[in-house]
């Protein structure tokens, strides 16, 4: 079974495929993010769908990495005569053109001498109730699934006949190059191979183009450019919504029950990723979701849902798949989220937030999104008081967690700021600053342990929380208090799952059996809070480590600190936006590698 | 046919449909707003667009007022059913066509084969205008009846 860590990503912005280190598609859901899986090998059993070009005989990944600046993969394995190259990658400006919505190419060519190689088309037997039809041809295979028809067209020619592997062998020189187009609700558009090829090396440029204005002072700067290559993969361009990630169910703990669907819309880690994109001057990209946010929150303003769905829909009701085996028998398999009606209050910390850094650089922003801002945090002045599900949406009670709090505080004093330069009737002033200051004494007093030294997970407890982490980002206390300090101090001691690994809270706690893997935007935070609290070197050995951990720059949600093994979605756009974020910190505070 | 009639009854009705069309967004039923697809087409301010829109849509809704006086001067007769069935035709022709196929031709409303280059901003509506809210086919349906049922009732088919 492949690690998820062996996975690597392919995307168009509108869906998202993975692909394991032997060339096969093993996850890849249409005819959007969120869409049902076409390739469902990754959590289905052998008829769940993949796609297979690559070696036949095992053979030795010698090389594995995305080109300079694009989401375009190259593997090369070492073939008895002398080595295999994959390049693979989806076409993501289609519009305007006669072009498929959905494009994928592959291009397999040896080196040195011929290689045998394997072709397997074998979608998933049954998609939303419809039994998969095949259409063989010469150099063409086509599926229909109801609605939606995947074709696949080679160049040179080759014949499948069933969904078998087609051993062939590949000659120096004439590379074997496959186009796979998918149509949902309208007409195939084939494309042949060659200028499919073409389209792909067209639209590296201008992934390239968009990368490549990364300011040069950022430390890590080609880890910065493959993260933001990433997030914007994981932005779903006809709307700009950005999903949690690309896949549904990979477990928090091998076998375990903690497995959840993130292809859906949480405006708090958008949040993060959007300052994030801000910080790096990606503001087009920051406007698009801020756009796409005023209109998904319409229906519920003032209050902020804890998640969309990719067009800004409700959530759906989360169901249980029960004839899915999951990861490594990693069961339930899950689809839509129970989190759809939580009372979740940090998120409008980090959107206000976000809010702020664009006016900030941006000027002022517009009379509707500002009466948008201005009714969340009315909302957040009038409900910060009551317990909430917190930022793990934890599904027993309520409680009152001090991140929250924090980050209703966080929601006022930003707005306070807004309102300096944005029109705002004074009552409503008056209003905010009284809440944001009766949050920060309450805090200070219930959600202040003075024997731990620290801020604590929730009022009046023993446990501390890595969430606290962002304690120094907010100007509520000097970054070099000693509350924010023994905070940083007490999270690392109580939390620590060893090297640069934190646990999100203490292992155990949180209400489900089994256990789960420390947690990756903990560890971003921690260098977050360390860059800001002085400790350079630590804060750039903590990053290094975690850099590390992931050769393609693809980053899931936890990690198994025993094993190194990753865990949980992938990728995942908050460790992602997370990495960005503490990229900044290091940079704000003077840290270079 | 009822030129008076056409002119007076016909803003009457184009308010008709735009105030429960309000009234369904401030219920929280629908993010569809009519005045803003069609005022962005001229300005990407959303508070100048939704001036522009509504004027747009006042335009409009007195041109597909002229529709409905023809169809009754035609047929003789003006009901209340009548508009109303004229209503359902509008409004099962604004969700499968008029409204869904904005994105080819609107200059801010992005598309679902929008990728990396795209700059465009406006949701795009989807079939049957759902993206916009579950409710949205119901609430337009009702507000096009409505519009039928008014312009049914109030022009005269001679």
């Amino acid at each position: 079974m492949t690690r998820i860590e062996e996975y690597a990503l392919l995307g168009d912005t509108r869906s998202a495929a993975l692909v394991s280190p032997y060339g096969s598609i093993d996850w890849w859901c249409l005819p959007r993010f969120d869409g049902e899986p076409v390739c469902g090998r990754l959590l289905g059993k052998e008829d769940a769908g993949q796609l297979v070009i690559g070696p036949v005989l095992p053979m030795d990944v010698i090389e594995r990495d995305y080109l300079p600046g694009a989401p375009v993969l190259r593997t090369t394995w070492r073939s008895p005569t002398g080595q295999l190259t994959l390049t693979e990658g989806m076409v993501s400006s289609v519009i305007g053109r006669l072009m498929p919505s959905t494009l994928m190419v592959r291009r397999i060519e040896a080196v040195g001498g011929p290689a045998r190689v394997q072709v397997r088309f074998a979608p998933r037997q049954e998609w939303r109730g419809d039994r998969l039809r095949l259409q063989y041809a010469e150099g063409r295979v086509i599926a229909r699934l109801g609605g939606l028809a995947v074709a696949m067209l080679s160049d040179p020619p080759i014949r499948l006949e069933n969904q078998e592997s087609l051993k062939i062998d590949v000659r120096p020189s004439e590379p074997l190059t496959l186009a796979v187009t998918a149509a949902w609700r309208e007409p195939l558009v084939y494309v042949s191979p060659q200028r499919a090829w073409q389209e792909l090396c067209e639209d590296a440029d201008r992934w390239r183009a968009w990368s490549q204005d990364v300011p040069a002072d950022v430390p890590f700067r080609s880890a910065v450019q493959r993260t933001l290559l990433v997030l914007r993969l994981l932005t779903y361009s006809p709307s700009g919504a950005p999903i949690g990630a690309v896949t549904t169910s990979l477990p928090e703990e091998i076998g375990g029950v903690r497995n959840w669907d993130y292809r859906l819309t949480w405006p708090r880690d958008a949040g993060i990723g959007v300052a994030a994109f801000l910080g790096l001057g990606k503001t087009a990209e920051a406007r698009m979701f801020f756009h796409w946010l005023l209109h998904a929150s319409r229906l519920d303003r003032p209050r902020l849902p804890a998640l969309f769905t990719l067009a800004g829909r409700r959530v759906p009701h989360e169901q249980l798949l029960d004839d899915w085996p999951g990861y490594q028998e990693s069961r339930p398999v899950r689809t839509g989220n129970a989190a759809r009606n939580q009372h979740q209050l940090d998120g409008y910390g980090w959107l206000v937030d976000a809010m702020s850094i664009y006016a900030e650089r941006q000027g002022p922003i517009r009379g509707e999104a500002w009466r948008a801002v201005s009714r969340f945090v009315d909302y957040v002045a009038k409900r910060w008081p009551d317990p909430d599900a917190g930022i793990w949406e934890e599904r027993h009670s309520p409680a009152q967690h001090t991140h929250s709090k924090l980050m209703a505080w966080l929601a006022l004093d930003r707005a306070l700021r807004l309102a300096e330069t944005h029109r705002t009737r004074q009552t409503k002033i008056g209003r905010w600053r009284d809440a944001r200051d009766a949050i920060a004494t309450e805090v200070r007093s219930r959600g202040f342990n003075s024997d731990l030294g620290s801020y604590t997970r929730t009022y009046g407890s023993n446990d501390v929380d890595g969430s606290l982490l962002v304690l120094p980002l907010l100007g509520l206390e000097p970054p070099d208090s000693p509350r924010v300090t023994g905070t940083i101090d007490a999270v690392c001691q109580q939390l620590s799952a060893g090297g640069p690994f934190l646990y999100r809270y203490p292992p155990g706690t949180d209400g489900l059996p089994g256990g789960e893997g420390a947690f990756l935007p903990c560890s971003f935070w921690l260098v977050q809070a360390l860059a800001r609290t002085g400790q350079a070197e630590r804060a750039l050995s903590v990053m290094q480590g975690l850099l590390d951990l992931a050769p393609l720059g693809l980053f899931s949600e936890e990690i198994d600190p025993t094993t190194g093994r990753l865990l949980g979605n992938f990728p995942q756009a908050l460790t992602h936006a997370s990495m960005l974020q503490a990229v900044l910190a290091l940079r704000d505070a003077g840290i270079h590698e | 046919m009822d030129w008076a009639g056409w002119a007076v009854f016909g803003v009457a009705a184009t308010a008709a449909l735009t105030a429960l069309l309000i009234v369904a967004q401030m219920a929280g039923l629908t993010r569809l707003d009519i005045p803003l697809l069609l005022g962005t087409f001229l300005t990407e301010d959303p508070d100048r667009a939704r001036v522009y829109g509504f004027f747009l849509h006042l335009g409009f809704g007195q041109l597909f007022a002229l529709g409905y006086a023809l169809g009754f001067a035609i047929l003789g007769t003006a009901t209340w059913w009548l508009g109303a069935i004229f209503g359902l035709l509008h409004v099962g022709l604004a969700l499968t066509a008029l409204i869904p196929l904005l994105p080819g031709v609107h200059p801010r409303m992005s598309s679902e084969r929008a990728g990396l280059e795209s700059r465009t901003v406006l949701e795009p509506p989807g079939l049957l205008v759902l993206n916009y809210g579950r409710e949205t086919p119901l609430v337009a349906t009702v507000a096009h009846i409505i519009y039928g049922v008014v312009l049914g009732l109030l022009i005269n088919p001679s």
